[in-house]
């Protein structure tokens, strides 16, 4: 019954006619080697690994991995005395900077940009090219601008007998992380917007400013409310994004000074591949499925997101 | 828009401006830096610009390490890695979208779980899957983890929806198998698909850093990313200006495609937020 009702809703969807689909419930032989490569890669390289992520993260071995016995919740216990619970804080002090930063002045150029005024469509390719350009390159330049004496910001601030910046400060580095991951990220952000932006009624808006409605209360009033879905959406893309920051990390700061820019994700790659100061993969596998459990969090806020958006729609 | 005053409009084109200058400044920053002296960077009292323009930057940049290999190894493993991800993908998608079968739904779910896995979870245990089989510093170690796109599967199973199933019946009619159907009928139809698909899949792939550096540690297997962090080695003596020259190498080429394909890559990154 459920099968035929599930049949019936497809084909209303299809144009109303009820059809059959042209290989059923007989033709696995047809339909399995088309899904097969996906399956099999998907099992092998996601849904196997994370399964033992889950089984080694309950077991404690020697240093060569072998002898491995369950000890339950030791590895957790571990992660959270060598420093687990500093880089779940550093995660946190980096994803909400950069998620607010990034959002903030992703809409405010999205907003300048849809006013569309002569010679300014180009400026668009600008935002794009940190995206799609190597991070590693760019953020090399990162690493130049907080050189000491010699860097963008200490050659302004040292004439001024101002104390100098570096990456050696917990503060700057952290600043400087988030800096670059909003300025490498932020075009996707205006993109995002811009869509959403040319959706909204146009109508709805010149009607506002012929009653006399100001940009900014056409802003508060008119555009913000109907771009609430949007900013869900991204907020969600972003905050995702933020959780899978490395690259600056690894050229700019390595986890330091003294582990204040070592995120969950840093933690696991320095644990992971014998960097890390507990030297032992159970832990890396422990914060592995803690990262999990925070990204599976984010992807059902997202589920819940787009769910109520198509109800409201529909 | 007419909607806004002269004023208004002034201060739209100054605040774009501004922002504009300050998205590229990092970049004149690069090639500037690429092309001084390192007495000049090192200087905290020389000018922002090049006094003499030192292209040789370039060329010593490129030879201090095997950047040739480099790109090369880029290549193959963004192209075979991206078409694979498009096969894949396409024949998934097409098969979750058009043909019922058992376990099509549990099978999608599957799919699409992949998905919501991070990468990063499960990096671990994958390097060290790789290294029972003996993979680590190969080029099947590198690409074939990478081979399924579930964002592909799951874009390309949205489009072969909206797609009327009947379009096949005239092949079937006249005898041709499911295989020559989707090839031939379907596969074309979904080309603007693809192209949007490919260019992101592409640029993400040659971008990718971390997989790479877990996996080899071998330079003739290195990417041009990975190649980069060469410079920065020994920290103590590190030559500023052909740190921004290699920066400058890598992200030239990737530059020149993202100003021609520009409209396409806004298609992509608008498909990527689907997820």
């Amino acid at each position: 019954m459920r099968v035929a009702s599930r049949a019936g809703r497809e084909a209303r969807r299809r144009g109303g006619r009820y059809t059959s689909r042209p290989v059923g419930q007989k033709g696995w032989r047809v339909a399995y080697p088309f899904v097969a490569p996906v399956l099999v890669l998907t099992v092998i390289f996601s849904i196997l690994p994370l399964v033992l992520v889950f089984r080694r993260s309950l077991y404690v071995g020697n240093v060569f991995g072998t002898n491995l016995h369950f000890d339950g919740l030791f590895n957790y216990r571990q992660v959270f005395a060598n420093g687990g619970g500093h880089a779940l804080l550093v995660t946190l002090i980096y994803t909400v900077g950069f998620v607010v930063v990034t959002m903030a002045v992703g809409l405010a150029i999205a907003l300048l940009l849809d006013v569309s005024l002569r010679g300014t469509g180009w400026t668009r390719a600008l935002f794009i090219i940190p995206v799609v350009v190597p991070p590693v390159a760019t953020a090399f330049i990162w690493y130049t601008f907080f050189q000491p004496n010699t860097g963008l910001f200490n050659r302004i601030l040292t004439p001024l007998g101002l104390p100098q910046v570096t990456l050696s400060g917990p503060k700057i580095a952290m600043a400087a992380i988030i800096s670059f991951g909003a300025w490498q990220f932020v075009g996707e952000v205006v993109i995002l917007y811009l869509g959403g932006l040319k959706t909204l009624p146009g109508e709805l808006l010149e009607a506002a400013t012929v009653d006399g409605a100001g940009a900014l209360a056409r802003f508060f009033r008119i555009r913000w409310p109907l771009l609430r879905r949007n900013t869900a959406l991204i907020s969600v893309v972003a905050t995702l994004n933020g959780l899978q920051a490395f690259t600056q990390i690894y050229v700019l700061t390595q986890g330091g000074p003294n582990g204040w820019t070592q995120t969950v994700l840093y933690y696991i790659f320095q644990e992971g591949f014998g960097l890390g100061a507990g030297g032992s993969t159970g832990q890396a596998d422990a914060m592995a499925v803690i990262l999990f459990g925070i990204s599976v969090l984010v992807a059902l806020a997202q589920l819940a997101l787009v769910g109520r958006a198509v109800r409201q729609e529909s | 828009m007419s909607l806004l005053p002269r004023w208004a409009r002034m201060l739209v084109y100054i605040l774009t401006f501004v922002a504009a200058a300050i998205a590229a400044f990092p970049l004149i920053w690069m090639l500037a830096s690429a092309l001084k002296s390192n007495g000049q960077i090192i200087n905290p009292h020389s000018s922002l610009i090049p006094q003499h323009f030192e292209w040789r930057n370039i060329v010593n940049a490129w030879n201090a390490a095997p950047f040739g290999r480099f790109f090369i190894n880029t290549a193959i493993f963004s192209v075979v890695t991206t078409v694979g991800q498009i096969a894949t993908g396409l024949l998934a998608g097409y098969a979750f979208a058009m043909f019922d079968f058992p376990g099509r739904r549990v099978l999608f779910y599957l799919v699409l779980s992949g998905l919501m896995i991070p990468f990063t979870v499960v990096l671990v245990p994958v390097v060290q899957i790789l290294a029972d089989v003996h993979w680590l510093n190969t080029y099947q170690g590198l690409i074939v983890p990478n081979l399924a796109s579930a964002l592909g599967a799951f874009l390309f199973r949205q489009f072969f929806m909206g797609v009327p199933e009947e379009i096949g019946n005239a092949g079937r009619v006249d005898g041709a198998s499911e295989w020559q159907i989707f090839l031939r009928i379907y596969r074309p139809l979904a080309q603007p698909m693809v192209a949007a698909f490919a260019i992101i899949a592409f640029l993400q792939n040659w971008s990718n850093f971390l997989f790479p550096l877990v996996v080899t540690t071998s330079q003739s297997l290195m990417m041009v990313s990975q190649g980069l962090t060469i410079f920065q080695a020994n920290i103590n003596r590190i030559q500023y200006n052909l740190l921004m020259a290699g920066s400058l190498i890598a992200v030239l080429p990737i530059l020149v495609v993202a100003l021609v394909a520009q409209r396409k890559i806004v298609n992509g990154l608008t498909l990527g937020a689907v997820r």
